[in-house]
């Protein structure tokens, strides 16, 4: 398996996304950079919520709002699409 | 008027700076650390990374080795900074989150306005930058950072007085996005330094004096001088091998 990377340039900062895919889904993702998010330990979560997740627009995107409505995590200048966009760019789509 | 403590100047190496900034967020929000200010300075010379960041991706350790300098991870986010030991000021706010604007950019705004302050107060025309920047003439002169936890805040940055711009350039992997960046042709063009801009290098004191009466303007508080409390160096020495933990650093 293959480890994917992509850099993603938002408004503020890089997001820096490492991922492996298994049939198309996610089967490990982590996310660097210099970006804020309140509370930190958030990133867990988020990266947790993406696993086994098609890497596809739309799931993605389902997936990563739910994370913020339901965990009510801050990260200024740092939207849902952004970490989708990285997502996607990561997997080469 | 509310009435905060500042601290005397202190120079520690990395981790124990890391160390004081987290003790006292945490006795802050136990009600045990009052509201702070303190300046400090890095000793030896230091890259600190933020806390989402991947220290192989971000530093060149090597060379880091080679001139001596530490390397140490924040509990804040945001960016890699090269904190050069004889060129930058450094300061820290610790209070409760009650004492701050809720919304983050604002929050941001109302701490950094005391750097704004302070710089005028030096002669430099300084503006704040959403998210965590403060420029003069458009170029970046601070930067901070900040966390909330437990209640309580802490927010720290930098105040570029005459960091070794080369040296900086040494140690931090510059990402191929930033380079790309049509609007960003180099750090000489983003960043600026208190000597560069005054044409002259202010002491250490005179600045942090400077920043001082900016944050009493800011913060709408008169900063009453006090020291460390025996509980925060004893929590601070706890938390210090923390930071200067292999496992803390490779993290991410």
């Amino acid at each position: 398996m293959t480890i994917k990377f992509a850099e993603f340039k938002a408004p503020k900062g890089v997001v820096k996304v490492e991922l492996e895919l298994l049939n198309e889904r996610i089967s490990r993702i982590s996310f660097s950079g210099d970006f804020f998010m309140y509370p930190e330990e958030a990133i867990e979560k988020l990266e947790e919520s993406l696993k086994g997740v098609r890497a596809d627009e739309k799931d993605l995107r389902a997936v990563v709002k739910k994370f913020y409505t339901s965990t009510g995590t801050k990260t200024p200048m740092l939207e849902p699409e952004h970490w989708v966009k990285a997502i996607l760019q990561a997997a080469g789509k | 008027m509310k009435r905060w403590r500042i601290l005397p100047l202190r120079i520690d190496d990395a981790f124990m700076s890391m160390a004081i900034d987290e003790a006292l967020l945490k006795l802050n929000s136990e009600g045990r650390s009052p509201n702070t200010l303190r300046f400090w300075r890095w000793s030896p010379s230091a890259v600190s990374l933020g806390c989402f960041q991947s220290v192989e991706r971000e530093v060149n350790l090597g060379v880091a080795k080679e001139y001596g300098v530490d390397v140490v991870r924040r509990i804040t986010g945001g960016g890699a900074v090269f904190h050069d030991q004889d060129g930058e000021l450094t300061y820290s706010v610790v209070c409760g989150q009650d004492d701050l604007p809720l919304d983050i950019i604002e929050s941001y705004k109302l701490i950094c306005g005391g750097l704004v302050h302070g710089f005028q107060k030096l002669g430099l025309q300084a503006e704040f930058r959403p998210v965590n920047d403060v420029q003069v003439g458009g170029k970046k002169i601070s930067g901070s950072a900040q966390t909330r936890r437990w209640g309580s805040v802490l927010q720290h940055g930098t105040v570029l007085i005459s960091p070794d711009i080369h040296k900086m350039f040494e140690l931090l992997k510059v990402s191929h996005e930033k380079i790309s960046d049509k609007f960003i042709t180099s750090v000489f063009e983003r960043v600026t330094t208190v000597e560069r801009e005054l044409g002259r290098k202010p002491s250490f004191e005179e600045i942090r004096e400077a920043m001082i009466a900016g944050f009493e303007e800011s913060l709408s508080v008169k900063l009453v001088k006090g020291k460390l409390t025996e509980e925060e160096l004893k929590l601070a020495e706890e938390l210090r091998p923390k930071y200067a933990s292999e496992k803390w650093l490779r993290k991410k």
